[in-house]
């Protein structure tokens, strides 16, 4: 999931607006046909419709997974592709039917009809015609299908799209429920969907009833953290567990800033450290009563510190510039040594640009920590999977059923017989076994996209970045190391739909302008809480009060 | 510039349409394009009126008449991005309308015909940068980590904030246009130059006029016609200032000073979902855009100047 969260660099302008909303599962509603604006949220009757969930015991990690609190799982590790490949499904899942699929795509568009389509046909027993589309402009090629009631059979919908675009009123419009075969054990008809965790599904779920097939579902889903160079660190004797609190974090700014050698200790890291401060991530619910992040002396303490940073002279001036853009070269170069980032940058790719610009090159990531050095590590989770994909409300229940059975084969986990075929098409064709790692032909590169199919279903995530092993060591120890700081936010996967003028004030511009500029140095806190002032008036109140009668009296805190 | 009217009156519109028809057939492509991609369009603007839902499409959406120019008109965003936009307009137009006439004028009078073209194309190549190859150029020369302010640091002098001081923001934007699109700029001006007649000059050397007097009474002359039409063009498109630019050096000097109509749409419309309240300020730029390029043209005409087209 890397790789498509970077590559949207350019929605990355809202993705900080997009990105809280969206980690909350807020979701803007608008209805159905006709203007009708459907609202509402995920409830206590939701339980009911959710799949039981059957691990698979198919395969051995070579780190396994850790539990921390309900829902909370780290991701297992993988050293090596295993080599005795287990078949998950017998005989083939269709029956000739055919259907239409759309797939955001971030890299070349695959010949149609080429021989991986070919090879995927005949093992799903059904004609795919995959339609992958433009990534990066998938957020508006999607609304023009909507609004002409045009989806396809099967479609990829992210939920980070957040309130720009409103995935609660086409459940249930334009999107086939999917409780009646899925609910409680009728999912134990599909296994390798029975091992996707719960928490995944609860994210495809709108007005207590699935919508949703989760894909790169994970027990581990938190926003980000805060990065910083170990192999710097080490080499100058620093170890990240002296960091306990924000004071020490500042402190080291003093220590790896270098002016004169363009080093700077910090790029920008607010973004996921104010909830260490003891804020919300959005919301909490105090005596009762609702309190949105903006109110919160917590948080105007996270953003003070922010202020007191940028005017520290330890950030990179081209980080206060607002040059996100080229935080990752300036990290790799050693021009920064400490950023907050999403998790999915932890990877082999990141380690080959990593050690392309230095050899000795090493991720790490501090341990999440209270601001104050005291209180409970906290760090508040998003949704157990981030995109679903849907089937059209237009499709026959024997079509749904052979759809899901379809995907079913599509998630098949790890190393299993399906998973190579669906990442790494035909032996011999796309991709040959070398000492036991697969390398892809020429075939392979063009046809096997690697995001085509597993964005229709796939397994739970996994950590395995071959050729790499340190990656996989040093994320999943961190996973384990943090674990029990996960910590499921007011609202967890709800799914709130709501109306527009809601939407609106639920993104506060203005306030998120202004924060920006705050931590950049460019405005002060009084600025922040003036801007803040005017938010409130000017929607944000009307905003809590339509979240406490229409959510929090209603359904609860989703706790 | 003084070509007689051509006749209009005699002949038909089937005689003229038989005469002009390869002339037609080859426009006609421009105009399908036109019609597709700019009247077309047009028709989106019912959005201002309503509360445009993406889900649901424009003829579903729920009408709201006039109530988002009404929250628009109490913005007091909106206000600052348009008192931006005039400003920085102004500020460009003071700084930067000049320049290609100046250059055009300066390359006009060097004779060789290959250093002309070398400066001619080096001056002109940063027109095929995109802005962000641009800013960052900038950025890497000009910004807090740049050559310039690790050269001062490593001399021990003080720094010097260009890129993120909201003071002098116009001023780098528009030395950011000129570096960029001034050389682009020429063109029009070279081409009104090679079409003054060399005769006059002759004539007016023989007569003893020195250099800057054939510039005052024959160059400039000949250029008035259109340095008039670019001006004309130029106050029609005051309110659109730049977007990428702007957009992509909004965090550095903050939203309160980089925004303009054009990114106050996209921030505060199309990033938050707010369709509606984009489209209503779009239509706001566009009437006022459209009120201001009929009253250049008017004051253009005024003045014995053919403007947009010729009376």
């Amino acid at each position: 999931m890397g790789i498509e969260l970077n590559r949207r660099r350019f929605l990355g302008i809202t993705a900080s607006v997009a990105g809280i909303a969206a980690a909350e599962g807020l979701l803007t509603a608008c209805g159905g046909g006709g203007g009708q604006r459907a609202v509402g949220a995920n409830g206590e009757a939701l339980k009911a419709a959710l799949p039981d969930y059957v691990p698979s015991a198919l395969l051995k990690p070579d780190i396994p997974s850790v539990a921390g609190g309900p829902d909370v799982l780290t991701d297992p590790g993988f050293l090596t592709y295993p080599s005795n490949r287990v078949a998950t499904v017998s005989g083939v899942p269709g029956n000739g039917g055919r259907y239409s699929a759309v797939t955001p795509l971030w890299g070349t568009v695959p010949p149609a009809d080429n021989q991986f389509y070919q090879a995927m046909n005949k093992a799903l027993g059904v004609t795919l015609d995959m339609k992958p589309a433009d990534g990066n402009n998938y957020a508006t090629i999607v609304p023009t299908m909507t609004a002409a009631k045009k989806l396809p059979d099967w479609i990829q919908l992210p939920l980070w799209w957040g309130s720009s675009f409103n995935l609660g009123g086409l459940a249930g419009t334009q999107l086939a429920d999917l409780t009646p075969y899925l609910a409680g054990d009728k999912v134990k008809k599909y296994p390798n969907l029975a091992a996707l965790p719960t928490g995944a599904w609860r994210a495809g779920a709108w007005g207590d009833k699935l919508y949703g097939i989760p894909t790169s579902s994970t027990g581990f889903s938190i926003a980000g953290t805060t990065f910083y160079r170990r192999d710097i660190f080490e080499a100058k004797g620093i170890t990240a567990d002296q960091v306990k609190s924000a004071e020490d974090l500042m402190n080291l700014g003093k220590e790896l800033t270098d002016p004169k050698a363009g080093v700077w200790a910090f790029d920008d890291v607010y973004r996921y450290i104010y909830t260490h401060f003891g804020a919300p991530l959005k919301w909490r619910v105090d005596n009762g009563k609702l309190v949105h992040v903006y109110e919160t002396e917590e948080w105007l303490a996270a953003v003070d510190w922010c202020y007191r940073l940028a005017k520290s002279g330890y950030m990179h001036p081209d980080a206060l510039a607002g040059d996100n853009a080229n935080a990752g070269t300036r990290f790799y170069g050693g021009k920064t040594l400490i950023g907050g980032g999403g998790l999915g940058t932890w990877n082999l790719a990141d380690h080959l640009s990593g050690t392309a610009a230095n050899p000795n090159y090493r991720r790490g990531a501090f341990d999440v920590f209270a601001a104050d050095g005291k209180s409970k590590p906290v760090v508040y989770m998003g949704e157990g999977a981030r995109m679903h994909s849907f089937l059209n409300i237009n499709l026959k229940p024997e079509q749904i059923e052979e759809l899901l059975a379809v995907a079913n084969y599509l998630a098949a986990p790890y190393g299993s017989v399906e998973y190579t075929l669906v990442n790494f098409g035909v032996e011999g064709v796309h991709h040959t076994v070398d000492n036991g790692v697969l390398r892809a032909t020429e075939a392979g590169q063009k046809e096997v996209q690697a995001t085509t199919y597993p964005f229709l279903a796939s397994p739970g995530s996994i950590v395995q970045n071959l050729g790499a092993d340190q990656v996989t060591k040093d994320y999943t120890a961190w996973q384990a190391a943090n674990v029990k700081a996960l910590t499921k936010p007011v609202f967890w996967s709800m799914n709130v739909s709501m109306p527009q003028a809601q939407s609106t004030a639920d993104a506060a511009q203005q306030v998120e302008d202004t924060l920006k500029d705050c931590y950049h140095g460019k405005k002060t806190v009084d600025d922040v809480k003036a801007a803040v002032a005017s938010w409130k008036s000017g929607g944000g109140d009307r905003l809590k009060q339509w979240m406490t009668e229409n959510v929090l009296d209603k359904f609860g805190t989703g706790q | 510039m003084t070509a007689p009217r051509t006749q209009r009156s005699g002949t038909g519109w089937r005689v003229r349409l038989r005469r002009d028809r390869s002339l037609l057939l080859m426009t006609l492509p421009a105009v399908l394009l036109l019609v597709v991609f700019n009247y077309v369009p047009l028709f989106g603007l019912v959005t201002a009126f309503q509360e445009y839902d993406p889900l649901i499409g424009v003829w579903y959406s729920e009408w709201a008449g006039l109530y988002q120019f009404e929250r628009l008109f109490a913005d007091p965003l909106f206000w600052g991005a348009l008192t931006n936009t005039l400003y920085l307009s102004f500020v460009q137009l003071v700084l930067f309308f000049p320049i290609p006439i100046a250059l055009a004028l300066l390359l006009n009078s060097v004779l060789s015909t290959r250093v002309k073209n070398f400066i001619q194309s080096v001056v002109y190549l940063p027109h095929f940068f995109s802005w962000v190859l641009a800013i960052t150029i900038f950025q890497q020369m000009l910004g807090g980590a740049g050559a310039l302010n690790q050269f001062l640091r490593s001399n021990d002098l003080a720094t010097w904030d260009v890129m993120t001081n909201p003071d002098t923001f116009a001023l780098l934007v528009t030395a950011q246009v000129i570096w960029k699109e001034a050389g682009w700029g020429i063109i029009v001006f070279l081409a009104a130059l090679a079409a003054i007649n060399t005769d006059l000059y002759e004539a007016a050397a023989a007569d003893g006029a020195g250099r800057w007097r054939r510039l005052w009474h024959i160059t400039l002359p000949g250029l008035r016609g259109v340095i008039v039409l670019m001006l004309v063009l130029r106050l029609g498109n005051a309110l659109t200032v730049g977007f990428e630019q702007l957009l992509i050096q909004r965090d550095a000097v903050g939203h309160d000073t980089a925004d303009v109509l054009d990114t106050f749409s996209f921030y505060y419309g199309i990033a938050t979902g707010d369709y509606s309240y984009g489209a209503a300020a779009g239509l706001f730029k566009s009437v006022i855009s459209l009120l201001m390029i009929w009253g250049a043209n008017k004051l253009a005409h005024a003045f014995g100047e053919d403007g947009l087209y010729r009376r």
